[in-house]
């Protein structure tokens, strides 16, 4: 178990602020953040790479702040393939082991198994440089994992690979950290549909801080605020500002009854929040049509309505005529309403 | 067009290669003649423009009035070079690592301003340095000895050493030593076991630049040096008295840059490879 | 502006090509037309940026001819082609202001400085940069740095085609979708063709009206989004359009026609050669999930849920083992080792003989 107590740091492009949270074993956390939003910041600080201003870290009960980076047991695997490029790519998993004062022999044994999960069982006497990028990360995979450590953080893995490369890995990821079961598995992206695919716990950082944790489902349905809401959403959800009025809601030209067991919130301000799948085609609603994107079997449709700009997501191959008018519906069970401070208000009766 | 371009391309580099190969071609032909045949014009052809002689090559080892003697200058300045290169490339490569991966304070001075420290000791002209030389080997009692040479050729090899070798680690992404780390390897392990092996195109580099420096150096040598220790470049130029043996002259010439030579042939096909290709995308 | 028509090009690195292999771009016919979007989809190595380096005048191909508005510009140089390119990373030149930057393909040939103010308005209003323009370039993100690299080629009257080299790669997921909607708007309101180069299906699949998918330097097919969706020519389409890919589902010959033990459904086509592959592809999407009680084809399992946010990936595993992917709204509502009746409409359910699409009678 990890346990994180208000850590906060002074790096130069984003600093973590006061963040406390626990990990435990056998879980893999997700964290979820635009770029700069802090999650490498988060991940170096836990490995002692980044130093702390405050806050302490704890592995199983016992401070391990202050300790060296190689006595954290903890491994860490980079967005850019890192590799020992004066290594067998059989010596580089050996390597850890080696350190831990493992013999030759031993090591290598235990590196060509883990090499042959990952699927490199025929490439062990290559150099890195010899391999693709796909290859090159399995071997980071690899050594990051042969090692045992308690704690195994992936920043990013997956980004600077192929769209179906990444597709393939993150089927396989499962099955490749099969056996971690008392490690902690922290791994950060900005790929919303990544995080929630992957993890048992979505954590979501804004701006150096944790904004939101929970399972990803849960999370999707029920953000707790509006930044964490707009990080998760992809496609984009939309936001229109509006206010409630004797029962009604209100935005631009536009009003809502609610219904499908929403409650409004007291009169006032509220940020209406717009899931893609929370319009559809044919309602009392009019937009002209921004543009229209394909995107495997479903539509996304550009809209700019008079009280502001969203993302429709209609099912099925259709097509909407760029610069046209179109009437849609809003469905209330697919939005959320956030106060002016960005939390979530939103509450319905099942 | 394409062909005018080629045609033209190829002969400057021929006029350029002869404007080069020039000078040895030369000093070859002039170390097998004799006085005679020095004297009588530019000739080049062995036995047809002249009849070929070794005693320029064989004066160069033997003893006595008749001979040069160049073995003990060329043990002295071999071991000079050597051990100034090597100390400075140790010395170099460590403040370099330091230099490129932490970050050192001192009142207002910070890594940059070390770096331009080590670097300023080059910008001086040598002769400035002289004598505030002479007078420091003095007092140690190290004037024309070898030692004191090392020390000197050291503080004038490291500021390359350290340049190049900054350079070089700048290149090295310091996710891998960080890497090296998180595998279980302590800061100055991290050095050695990853960071020094993946160095050696920039370890040769630097080292290339302190051995030529180093061993084509006159003026430190000149003015260091008496009779007890005398390094090659010296020995040349000594030899111009006033009956210059131009034959001595020529082979001697072609020794002292034999080595270097060498050096850069085993050399040339580190510093062409890209090791670091593979560590990071 | 131009019509750009790729006639039986062909790149080999090699002096000799022997065979097919020692191409990089083996031989294509293409003609793009003057005005719409177009995306090179493939792997890494498949061809597509030997094809773009051809376009942009890099490489000079070793067979066939280049044209643009039917004009031979196969031994042009680059300069001449009148082609802007956008990298992968923004190339912009960070201690000019955006201004700047946008005036510096006009100054370096010498347009009058009226002209260049006006034209740089001009080009600043279409990329929403108005506010921006005396900001130091460097100060702005990585979308707007994108925005200016685009816009240094807009701002020349005289470009044929847009050239976009993977834009969209250092951009956050969210922002993709503002860049892409700005790009197909300026293709619209310029009238610029555009093509993108992209190892991202559903990028090219949003931003061309016409993808060209490739692999091993081979052109696999070229068509409109929805067409490489609904017909993918190969299983390698199939796989390489859409995510999750194409559900392949092997097929035995019976009774004269073919059909699996997994899927109550028979495709009533003649057998192709004895003893060839003979599969059913079917697009996830295109599979839906009913109670297992209700009229179905199959009934299956459920292994794994995929939450991906509004829709979700379900694994299921059919009678005889094999496994089939479905694409639903409802995954929400399901959970793993529940029972499910599969259906599909027999016209979704392509075949594929030896990877290739078997085309009904």
């Amino acid at each position: 178990m990890l346990q994180v107590d208000q850590l906060t740091t002074a790096d130069p492009k984003v600093s973590l602020q006061d963040i406390s949270f626990q990990f435990d074993a056998g879980n893999i956390y997700t964290i979820l953040g635009r770029t700069g939003a802090g999650k490498t910041e988060l991940l170096r600080a836990l490995m002692g790479l980044n130093p702390l201003v405050e806050g302490d870290i704890q592995l199983d009960g016992q401070s391990i702040a202050k300790r060296p980076v190689k006595d954290r047991s903890m491994s860490l695997v980079y967005q850019q393939f890192i590799n020992y490029p004066h290594l067998s790519v059989l010596d580089n998993v050996a390597f850890p082991l080696r350190r831990q004062g493992k013999k030759k022999a031993e090591a290598q044994l235990l590196a060509a198994k883990m090499l042959t999960t990952v699927g490199l069982g025929d490439f062990l006497q290559r150099r890195p440089a010899q391999l693709s990028g796909g290859q090159q990360q399995r071997v980071a995979l690899a050594r990051a994992m042969v090692k045992k450590s308690r704690i195994l953080m992936l920043d990013e893995p997956l980004a600077n690979l192929d769209y179906k490369l990444r597709e393939q890995l993150r089927e396989e990821f499962p099955r490749l950290v099969a056996g971690n079961d008392d490690s902690v598995i922290l791994y950060t992206t900005t790929e919303p549909r990544e995080a929630m695919e992957l993890g048992n716990t979505m954590i979501v950082m804004t701006d150096g801080r944790i904004v939101a944790s929970g399972p990803p489902a849960d999370l999707f349905a029920h953000p707790p605020t509006k930044d964490a809401a707009s990080v998760i959403s992809d496609p984009p959800i939309s936001f229109i500002s509006g206010f409630v009025r004797s029962g009604a809601l209100y935005f631009g030209e536009g009003q809502l009854a609610p219904n499908n067991g929403l409650h409004l919130p007291p009169d006032g301000p509220v940020t209406i929040a717009l899931r893609p799948d929370a319009i559809e085609p044919g309602g009392a609603f009019n937009a002209t049509i921004g543009l229209s994107e394909f995107s495997g079997s479903e539509t996304i449709v550009h809209l700019d309505f008079d009280f502001g700009r969203a993302i429709m997501l209609v099912e099925g191959i259709e097509t909407f005529e760029a610069g046209s008018r179109l009437s849609v519906s809003i469905q209330t069970e697919h939005i959320m309403l956030f106060a002016s401070d960005g939390q979530n208000i939103t509450t319905r009766t099942k | 067009m394409n062909k005018f371009y080629h045609i033209l391309k190829t002969l400057f580099l021929f006029g350029w290669s002869l404007f080069v190969v020039f000078p040895f071609l030369w000093a070859l032909t002039t170390s097998f003649k004799d006085a005679n045949a020095i004297t009588s014009g530019a000739t080049y052809i062995p036995w047809v423009d002249y009849e070929p002689s070794t005693q320029g090559w064989t004066s160069l080892f033997t003893t006595g009035s008749q001979g040069i003697n160049i073995v003990g200058p060329f043990i002295d300045s071999a071991a000079v070079t050597l051990i100034a290169s090597l100390v400075s490339l140790a010395l170099g490569t460590l403040a370099a690592y330091g230099l490129s991966r932490f970050e050192y304070r001192l009142g207002f001075v910070k890594n940059s301003d070390i770096t331009f420290f080590f670097i300023s000791q080059r910008i001086m002209p040598p002769i400035v340095l002289a004598i505030p030389f002479f007078l420091m080997l003095k007092e140690l009692g190290a004037l024309d000895t070898i030692f004191g040479l090392v020390l000197v050729y050291v503080a004038l090899l490291l500021p390359i050493a350290v340049w190049v070798m900054t350079d070089f680690f700048a290149g090295i992404p310091k996710e891998l030593d960080e890497m090296a780390m998180t595998d279980g390897c302590s800061p100055i392990g991290a050095f050695f076991r990853v960071i020094l092996p993946n160095s050696v195109p920039g370890l040769v580099v630097a080292g290339m630049f302190c051995l030529i420096f180093g061993w084509n150096d006159f003026f430190f040598a000149f003015t260091l040096t008496f009779t007890e220790t005398q390094l090659l470049p010296v020995s040349i130029v000594s030899l111009n008295s006033s009956v210059t043996p131009w034959w001595s002259l020529s082979a001697f010439a072609l020794i002292s840059v034999a080595p270097l030579a060498c050096v850069a042939v085993i050399v040339e096909r580190y510093m062409s490879r890209g090791t670091m290709s593979g560590a990071i995308r | 502006m131009a019509e750009i028509v790729l006639e039986n090009l062909g790149h080999s690195y090699l002096p000799d090509p022997k065979s097919e292999a020692d191409f990089a771009l083996k031989p294509v016919n293409l003609t793009w037309q003057d005005g719409k979007t177009y995306a090179l989809l493939g792997p890494s190595g498949c061809g597509k940026t030997t094809m773009l380096n051809i376009i942009s005048g890099i490489v000079a191909p070793s067979h066939g001819r280049l044209l643009f508005d039917g004009q031979d510009v196969t031994q042009t140089p680059t300069v001449e082609r009148n082609i802007a390119q956008v990298f992968q990373f923004p190339v912009i030149y960070s201690t000019k202001t955006v201004r700047q930057n946008l005036a510096f393909p006009l100054e370096c040939r010498g347009v009058a400085p009226e002209q260049i103010k006006a034209r740089v308005a001009e080009v600043a209003t279409l990329l929403d940069l108005d506010y921006a323009l005396d900001m130091p370039a460097r100060r702005l993100s990585a979308d707007q740095k994108q925005l200016i690299s685009l816009g240094r080629g807009l701002v020349r009257e005289d470009v044929s085609a847009i050239l976009l080299d993977e834009p969209l790669t250092v951009i956050d997921p969210q922002m993709k979708f503002m860049l892409r909607r700005k790009l197909r708007e300026i293709n619209r309101e310029t009238g610029m063709t555009m093509i993108l180069v992209t190892h991202d299906q559903s990028e090219a699949m949003s931003f061309a009206d016409e993808i060209v998918v490739m692999k091993d330097g081979l052109l696999q097919q070229s068509g409109t989004p929805a067409e490489l969706f609904s017909q993918p020519q190969n299983d390698f389409v199939g796989y390489f359009i859409g995510s999750p890919p194409m559900n392949m589902i092997t097929l035995e010959p019976r009774d004269g026609a073919l059909g699996t033990d997994a899927l109550d459904l028979t495709k009533k086509l003649t057998i192709g050669t004895a003893g060839s592959r003979h599969q059913l592809g079917i697009r996830p999407e295109h599979v839906s999930l009913v109670a297992a009680d209700a009229e179905n084809i199959g009934v299956g399992t459920i292994k794994k849920i995929e939450h991906l946010g509004v829709d979700g990936v379900v694994t299921l595993q059919l009678a005889t083992g094999v496994l089939i992917k479905a694409k639903t709204r409802n995954h929400v509502e399901m959970s793993v080792g529940q029972t499910l009746g599969v259906n599909v409409r027999t016209d979704d359910a392509l075949l594929y003989i030896e990877g290739s699409l078997a085309h009904a009678e």
